[in-house]
């Protein structure tokens, strides 16, 4: 396990990224979160651990506005980054997305180049002033992404035909090539074999320098590993926050002892 | 546990005689089930191969026409030389025969100029034309020969029979043999069956303008349903809100894609002809009717396609900032873009079979001519089966096979386009 106390000291964890107000969600009828208040901090990775359904990937997608694709989604509550709601009338969550990035369960590369896959997302948000500034950002992602020795031979090769580690870290490329504030990883390894779990954690801990990392994980181990700050979820309620260490070490509440215990899940 | 409950500890004797035939009765049932499909796909091919039996075998003769080539003296007595394409040439014909056959006396020559087809005349007048020159002098031609004489040629006349059931007499197969013996008859390929358009005369009647009013057709049907109905189905399946409307909307445009073809017909009569006075047996008018005919087909063809694009695909644009435009026209149109060239070719080909609706806007006309544009009037290749099969003619009946395999032709071709289209778009990816 990561000895977490002697790596924050490295880094500021004073600023708030993020600061969730009584966040509700709801499925139709279905009430999937209930009253969420959390403060997400920044240059620190967040996990949120808790049972299958218990709104964690729920949470996750209210913060760059994922729920919106959902027709019967509907959110209260506030969530300000940088002190301003993402859910205002004036923000437009296309240009949020490109301050929130998101790395999915499942690597999802496009079926297009290794190159186009980075420069997807710079490209329709017209980062780049032209092709010399495009590449340095796509060597600048793949590099963030430790994924640039492996590929920088065969840029033009479909994305698709990587390995599973390899295109979860080309999605973490694309994810990081918009330079967002804040990633979003929702359960970036459940797909992945432990080698490629281990050098995505890696990464993690490399990202994290640069963003405020909020990864949803079912591993608790991995949380503890990856983690400064945990969150656990359970029924659609915040159930409790705090240092990863001080939630798998002296859990205030029951449920959540009774979780990390694996009592419940 | 309750006390029926089994013993799953138990051993069961899988040698049983129970168990056993057990298992005889399922490997029989799974044989059975083969049995059937075997049987299925057997009598699909035997239908299948006796369709095309019974085309090809009575089709095939209609690729060859029987000609006969004839030295014709065109004479200045029957032409003007001032106005050549005025000349009475029906008795510049006759005395070609009269050259051909000496001994004929004026009543023979009669029946001996029907030897030829009507168009022998036409193509000396247009050689006269072209060259006044002739005029004095003597043309060869190598024109068809009249059907019953094509059919006779063929083998189709029994000469054995009683010669009042037959349309040529004994003299008139005499004669024929003759000029056989001259070695003047020949049986080259059927040209005509493609150069020319609809005519009175089986052997000079050709596809030309049902293939070219065809073509106008499709092409219409494709600029107008193509564009809306992938316009049409992207809005119902990304961009409108899921609510009784569109369901309604949904539930009627599949409907409509059972509608009866008849029914599209009388629709383009009253609205087309109708109200809007468009052109009769234009392939215009057929085009747009078949349009809105196949409209439903791409519409449920490219929603499906669209629907079956993996929903990772969405999300990964979504996630990096691409509007829900950018998703759809740059990630989620293009991996469909296979299943809906597809879908809309099947849905071409379905209306390039299409004989009804044609049938009720009057592309089922006698018109001797390829349309020049689509405002002309014109047949299309399924009303021009249908009129072949109406016809009296023995000539047409091997026309009609013919012309039902050239339609498969095309239909063979398209669907060919079609799945090379699908593995060409889905290679890329």
């Amino acid at each position: 396990m990561y000895d977490t106390t002697r790596r924050e000291g490295a880094v500021t964890q004073d600023d708030i990224k993020i600061q969730a107000r009584k966040v509700q969600v709801f499925y139709g009828d279905k009430q999937a979160l209930k009253d969420v208040d959390v403060d997400i901090l920044d240059k620190t990775v967040t996990a949120f651990i808790g049972p299958s359904g218990c709104g964690k990937s729920t949470f996750l997608r209210c913060i760059n506005r994922m729920n919106d694709t959902i027709p019967i989604a509907r959110v209260e509550g506030e969530i300000l980054l940088d002190n301003e709601n993402v859910y205002d009338r004036r923000v437009d969550p296309v240009q949020l997305r490109a301050k929130v990035g998101m790395v999915f369960q499942k690597p999802n590369p496009f079926p297009k180049s290794i190159y186009d896959n980075v420069a997807y997302g710079p490209r329709i948000h017209g980062l780049a002033r032209n092709r010399a500034e495009l590449d340095g950002i796509v060597e600048g992602a793949l590099r963030g992404a430790a994924l640039w020795n492996e590929v920088k031979d065969r840029l033009t090769e479909p994305g698709t035909g990587l390995s599973g580690g390899q295109q979860q870290r080309l999605c973490i490329a694309r994810a990081v090539a918009t330079s967002p504030e804040v990633l979003l990883m929702d359960e970036p390894c459940s797909a992945l074999d432990p080698i490629a779990t281990a050098q995505v954690e890696d990464l993690i801990e490399e990202l994290r320098t640069q963003f405020s990392v909020v990864i949803v994980t079912h591993s608790m181990q991995q949380a503890a590993r990856v983690s400064q700050k945990t969150a656990f979820f359970h029924l659609g309620n915040l159930v409790e926050y705090g240092d990863t260490d001080d939630i798998f070490t002296k859990p205030k509440d029951s449920r959540t002892e009774a979780y990390i215990s694996g009592r419940i899940g | 546990m309750s006390d029926q409950s089994a013993d799953i500890a138990q051993r069961h004797d899988w040698g049983s005689a129970r168990f056993q035939s057990n298992l005889a009765r399922r490997r029989r049932n799974e044989k059975i089930l083969a049995a059937f499909g075997l049987g299925a796909i057997a009598m699909a091919f035997l239908v299948l191969a006796i369709l095309l039996w019974t085309l090809i075998s009575g089709g095939a003769q209609a690729f060859r026409q029987t000609h006969v080539a004839i030295e014709v003296p065109v004479s200045a007595e029957w032409v003007d030389p001032a106005d050549p394409a005025k000349g009475n040439y029906r008795n510049v014909i006759r005395d070609a025969m009269q050259t051909t056959f000496p001994d004929a006396d004026p009543s023979e020559l009669r029946a001996l100029s029907g030897i030829l087809s009507n168009a022998a005349q036409f193509v000396v007048r247009d050689k006269v034309v072209a060259d006044p020159s002739l005029i004095g002098q003597t043309v060869s031609i190598d024109v068809p020969t009249s059907d019953p004489y094509d059919q006779l040629n063929k083998g189709n006349v029994d000469t054995q029979s009683a010669e009042n059931t037959r349309r040529l007499s004994d003299a008139d197969i005499a004669a024929f043999q003759q000029l056989k013996d001259q070695d003047r008859i020949s049986l080259p390929i059927n040209w005509a069956l493609f150069t020319n358009a609809d005519s009175r005369f089986p052997e000079l009647a050709g596809l030309k303008g049902a293939i070219v009013g065809s073509a106008y057709a499709l092409l219409i049907c494709f600029l107008i349903s193509f564009p809306l109905g992938i316009g049409a189905a992207i809005y119902l399946e990304e961009f409108a809100p899921k609510n009784k409307l569109s369901d309604i909307i949904e539930v009627n445009i599949n409907n409509l894609a059972a509608v009866p073809s008849v029914v599209f017909g009388l629709l383009a009569l009253a609205v087309f002809l109708g109200w809007f006075g468009m052109p009769r047996s234009a392939p215009l008018v057929g085009g747009l009717t078949l349009g809105i005919m196949t409209l439903p087909t791409i519409i449920i063809a490219t929603r499906a396609a669209l629907k079956a694009v993996p929903p990772s695909i969405r999300e990964a644009a979504l996630g990096v900032g691409a509007s829900k435009q950018q998703v759809v026209f740059g990630h989620v149109l293009p991996l469909a873009m296979p299943g809906i060239l597809t879908g809309t070719i099947i849905g071409l080909a379905q209306a390039l079979g299409e004989t009804a609706p044609l049938l009720l806007i009057g592309m089922n006309a006698f018109v001797t001519a390829a349309p020049a544009t689509p405002f002309d009037a014109s047949t299309a290749l399924p009303t021009q089966i249908f009129i072949w099969a109406d016809s009296p003619e023995r000539g047409f009946v091997s026309r009609t096979s013919a012309a039902i395999l050239v339609l498969l032709g095309f239909l063979v071709v398209m669907n060919a386009v079609a799945i090379w289209l699908r593995n060409r778009f889905e290679r890329r990816w």
